[in-house]
């Protein structure tokens, strides 16, 4: 974890005391350290950027308002007067943009859509009606608004009504409004801190990114070896068996979201794969998982090698089964490892699945929606090296194939995604905003290169980041960061080439890079320590003449 | 009923230190004080405080009870200074309206 606890600035026209102490009580990583901004005043503390609270580097920020209180034609529209929705959504328009400057003040920033007392129903034909409904007008607004603020990477608009609807018929609670200017009950502040501090972890790089699920009475009902895939449980008109297809469905539409699945089950491996194969109503199909063990072994070893075959650590993982037994034995041997509670009713796991605040993530790239198809690859790339004589004959009949760009807004998203995602081959582990990356490389000093990827079994999406900054004719490599999912195929010396080419193209006499350890970072050190004399003996220093050109490995062609 | 009351504000004080300073947490014992000189709840705890516990008096006692009319407030560092004066005051209201 990069940082023990974030400083959290909260804006707001209303109190929000009892939502900063829920934020500050949760025990979940990280710790939040709630600095409420002068209560009430929501605009002034946007507007004035100088002000104290913004100036002490405050992490991030939630801005949350009533929107009569910073839209007023919205207020004159609570009071039932004539304005036009356009001007309405104008006034929108000017609080996006007073957000936007607070996205310069802080690295995140949350902002809780608009919502209106459930109980405010007295004219409910008409609520959903263009122009004269309220509701009709507040949908536009937050729609607006979300449109708005999708431009600015490092501010969020998060969907209260979740909240709302969780914390059902109470939600809105007119006494503690009454009494201390508190809109909603001690379950939508509940609510709202969990979710704000699972899209902190998202954006922080800390999302969940495998689900590793048993098979019998888990995804289907029965025990496959005793009943035979054709008598399972799943699909057709039998609650239970609609239950267990929703549950794949729900599993299904993760993984459409890039997160990975796997199975681990204890089971006679062909007759498990056969019911995957066979069964009719089987929504998950082998091709959706990136790996498996199914054999009678224990299931957390099993667990680690699917781990290992995936290059993932037990903090990615998240591991469902039915039985408590089995969650109690991955629990114990793996701390890392996500085991929820399970439901022992059928009928509310699908539930349960969706419910999980572990996968947030901020932004969805290309690489995200083709993830399990890159891990396939991945197999055929392993078969490939087993059945040739040496490394270098299979990097040489990989073809591969490493595009360099320089960082530019189409591949920002991915390129912060890495940077705060990539742990094992990184030199320096900055984590940082897609504005903080994008203004680190704005002076002519610094420049930053992504590297695309690919063979003839796919393309790996774009997955090393490389920069540089340039001082007195001397070039530090800053960041090197790599994808562990494409280690060990000279990808590594092919950025360190590109980074001394490109010094040496600068005016650079001398490239240098500084390592700075971490818990995970030592393959990192381990490369440089294989491709460089150390500058300092006992330092964690080293540096290369840009005189003498790093050479490029002869099985890659490098596309800049 | 005493008893009924009492346990019903120690649930209150689990749901209100879930969002207090951990070093702010109140103890689950009938002295420990509320408002007033020597208490530990600033206004918005005690607005809390009140609101939850008419909640799970609703809940759990069966009957509501108010402690935001006038009657209470008027005599709100009496009522509110230590968990057990409210537990008594809550035992009058319920009796009153038993009684009524």
């Amino acid at each position: 974890m990069d940082k023990q606890s974030y400083t959290c600035v909260l804006v707001s026209d209303f109190n929000l005391q009892n939502f900063a102490g829920y934020a500050a009580n949760d025990p979940d990583f990280p710790d939040l350290k709630p600095v409420a901004a002068p209560l009430g005043q929501p605009v002034p503390v946007l507007l004035d950027t100088a002000a104290p609270h913004w100036q002490k580097a405050a992490d991030l920020a939630v801005i949350w308002t009533r929107p009569q209180s910073v839209i007023p034609a919205f207020d004159a529209l609570l009071r039932y007067e004539q304005v036009p929705v356009r001007e309405v959504l104008q006034e929108v328009d000017a609080y996006g943009s007073l957000l936007s400057n607070v996205s310069r003040c802080v690295r995140y920033a949350f902002v809780p859509s608009w919502v209106l007392p459930s109980h405010r129903s007295v004219f409910g034909v008409l609520e959903m009606k263009s122009d004269v409904g309220l509701t009709n007008t507040l949908m536009r607004m937050n729609l607006r608004l979300a449109e708005n603020l999708e431009k600015i990477p490092n501010i969020h608009v998060l969907n209260t009504h979740r909240w709302i609807e969780r914390a059902g018929i109470n939600a809105f609670h007119p006494k503690l409004w009454y009494l201390g200017k508190i809109p909603f009950s001690h379950e939508v502040f509940k609510e709202a801190a969990q979710d704000i501090k699972a899209a902190l972890r998202g954006v922080l790089g800390y999302a969940r990114k495998l689900i590793v699920i048993d098979l019998d009475d888990t995804i289907w009902g029965g025990v496959v070896g005793d009943v035979g895939w054709e008598n399972l449980v799943l699909g057709g008109h039998h609650h239970l068996g609609e239950a267990y297809a929703d549950l794949q469905r729900g599993l299904k539409s993760m993984k459409n979201r890039g997160i990975l699945l796997a199975v681990v089950s204890k089971n006679e491996e062909q007759a498990a794969l056969e019911a995957i194969r066979r069964h009719p109503e089987m929504v998950l199909r082998l091709e959706d998982f990136a790996a498996w063990r199914i054999n009678w072994r224990d299931k957390a070893q099993n667990l680690l090698e699917v781990l290992s075959e995936l290059n993932l650590g037990p903090e990615s993982a998240v591991f469902i089964d039915d039985n408590p037994a089995e969650r109690a034995r991955v629990k114990e041997s793996l701390p890392g490892v996500l085991v929820p509670d399970w439901p022992e009713d059928p009928l509310l796991s699908p539930a349960a699945l969706l419910s999980l605040r572990c996968f947030e993530m901020p932004s969805l790239s290309r690489e995200d929606l083709v993830r399990t198809a890159m891990y396939l690859s991945e197999n055929q790339r392993r078969d490939l090296k087993k059945s040739v004589g040496s490394l270098e004959e299979w990097l040489r009949r990989l073809a591969i194939r490493v595009e360099v760009e320089e960082l530019h807004p189409a591949n920002l998203q991915r390129a912060a995604q890495l940077l705060n995602k990539t742990n094992q081959m990184n030199l320096s582990t900055r984590r940082m905003s897609e504005a903080e990356l994008m203004a680190w490389a704005g002076p002519k000093h610094r420049r930053l290169w992504t590297l695309r990827v690919s063979d003839r079994f796919g393309d790996a999406g774009l997955t090393g980041i490389v920069s540089l900054e340039i001082q007195d004719r001397k070039a530090q490599i800053v960041d090197f960061i790599l994808s562990c999912r494409v280690l060990g195929r000279k990808i590594e010396e092919t950025m360190l080439a590109t980074a001394i080419r490109q010094a040496q193209a600068l005016g650079a006499k001398e490239v240098y890079a500084r390592y700075v350890p971490t818990p995970k970072n030592k393959p990192c050190l381990d490369f440089f320590k294989s491709a460089a004399p150390r500058l300092l003996p006992q330092g964690e220093l080293f540096s290369w003449d840009t005189g003498q050109p790093f050479p490029l490995p002869d099985h890659i062609e490098l596309v800049q | 009923m005493r008893e009924k009351i009492t346990q019903m504000l120690f649930r209150v004080l689990d749901e209100l230190n879930q969002f207090r300073p951990r070093e702010e947490h109140l103890k689950k014992d009938l002295g420990t004080p509320l408002a007033g000189a020597s208490g530990r709840l600033d206004s918005a705890g005690l607005i809390n405080l009140i609101v939850l516990t008419e909640q799970k008096a609703a809940q759990e006692l069966g009957r509501p009870i108010l402690l935001t009319d006038d009657r209470t407030l008027s005599r709100i560092n009496e009522v509110f200074l230590t968990l057990g004066s409210l537990a008594d005051y809550i035992h009058l209201l319920l009796n009153e309206k038993r009684d009524g």
